[in-house]
C-alpha cells in the first residue's frame, strides 16, 4: 500500500484516540463514584496500548512496541485491587 | 494542524497537561482511595508522554510501578488504616 | 494482490475501532448511573482496542516498506489482542459485583435478583 496514505489513516486515528483519551479524562474528574473512575482508567490504558502500535508503525521502529504487552496487563491488576478492597470495606461512593 | 506543530508535539501538549491536572487532583484530594486512582491516571500520562519520547523502557517501568505495584501497596496499606484524610 | 485485501481489511477494522472508541468517550460522559456507564466502557474496550490492534496487525503485515519489523509489529499486536480480549470483560465483571456489594445501586431499578438472593442466603460470601 502506499506509504503517503497509510500515514495520513494513522495521523487521523491518533487524533480520534487523543480526543477519545480527553474525554475518558474528564469522566475520570468527574466521576461521582470509585468503580466509575477506576472503569475510565481502564480505557485510558487500552488506548494508550494501541497508540504505541500506532506510533511504532508510523516511526518504523521496532523498539517502541516492546512496550505495548505488559502495559495491557497492569490494568488488570488495578481493577483487581480496587474490586477487592471495595468488597471487603463496604463502603460506597 | 498549525504549521511546524507536528503529531508529537499534539500528543506531548495533551499527555503533560493531563499528567499536571491528575498530579494536582491527586494533591488535593481528601478521600485516599481516590488519591490511588489518580495517581494512576497520572502514571498513564507519564506512560504517554515517555513512548513519544522514544523511550519506551523507562514507560514500562513507570506504568508497571505506577499502576499497578505503588497502587496495590497503597490500598494494602489504606485498608489496614483509615480512609479519609482528617481536616484539623 | 491477496496482501492489498489483508491491507484493506486491516484499514476497514481501523476506522470502525476508531469510531467505536469515540462512540464510548462520548457515552461514557453522557449516561448517567455506573452501570450504564459500564455498557459504553466495555464497548470502548473490545471495540476501542481490540479491532483497532487486529486491524493495525493485519495492516502492518501488508507494508513491505517496513521490511522485517512488520513480522515483529504485527506479532506483537496479536498477542496484545489477544490479552485484552481475556483481561477487559474479566476487569469490568470484578468492578461491576464489587460495585454492588458495596452499595452501589442502579437509580431507576425495577428488578434486582442479585439482592434478592443476597438476602435470602444464596449467595454465599
Amino acid at each position: 500500500m502506499d506509504p503517503l496514505m497509510v500515514r495520513s489513516i494513522l495521523a487521523g486515528l491518533i487524533g480520534v484516540f487523543v480526543l477519545a483519551i480527553v474525554i475518558y479524562s474528564i469522566r475520570v474528574f468527574k466521576g461521582p463514584t470509585i468503580p466509575d473512575m477506576v472503569l475510565a482508567v481502564d480505557a485510558l490504558s487500552y488506548d494508550l496500548a494501541v497508540l504505541i502500535v500506532v506510533l511504532a508503525i508510523l516511526f518504523d521502529t521496532v523498539y517502541l512496541a516492546v512496550a505495548a504487552l505488559p502495559l495491557v496487563l497492569w490494568a488488570y491488576i488495578l481493577d483487581m485491587y480496587v474490586a477487592k478492597y471495595l468488597e471487603r470495606e463496604e463502603l460506597g461512593d | 494542524m498549525i504549521d511546524g506543530l507536528g503529531i508529537q508535539d499534539l500528543l506531548l501538549i495533551v499527555a503533560f497537561t493531563l499528567a499536571i491536572v491528575f498530579t494536582y487532583k491527586t494533591l488535593v484530594e481528601k478521600d485516599l482511595v481516590r488519591a490511588v486512582v489518580y495517581s494512576a491516571g497520572q502514571a498513564i500520562a507519564y506512560g504517554l508522554a515517555f513512548i513519544v519520547l522514544m523511550a519506551p523502557d523507562l514507560a514500562l517501568a513507570y506504568v508497571a510501578v505506577g499502576v499497578g505495584i505503588y497502587s496495590a501497596l497503597f490500598l494494602l496499606v489504606i485498608s489496614r488504616t483509615e480512609r479519609y484524610e482528617k481536616v484539623e | 494482490m491477496i496482501w492489498d485485501i489483508i491491507g484493506w481489511i486491516g484499514v476497514a477494522l481501523i476506522v470502525l475501532g476508531a469510531i467505536m472508541d469515540l462512540i464510548a468517550s462520548i457515552g461514557m460522559h453522557r449516561f448517567r448511573n455506573f452501570y450504564l456507564r459500564l455498557h459504553a466502557a466495555t464497548v470502548g474496550m473490545i471495540g476501542g482496542a481490540f479491532y483497532p490492534l487486529i486491524g493495525l496487525g493485519l495492516l502492518s503485515l501488508s507494508l513491505e516498506y517496513l521490511g522485517i519489523t512488520r513480522y515483529y509489529i504485527a506479532g506483537i499486536s496479536f498477542v496484545s489482542a489477544l490479552f485484552v480480549l481475556l483481561t477487559a470483560p474479566v476487569g469490568s465483571h470484578v468492578l461491576a459485583r464489587a460495585a454492588h456489594r458495596a452499595g452501589i445501586k442502579p437509580e431507576p431499578i425495577n428488578v434486582d435478583r442479585l439482592q434478592e438472593d443476597m438476602e435470602k442466603g444464596v449467595m454465599e460470601e
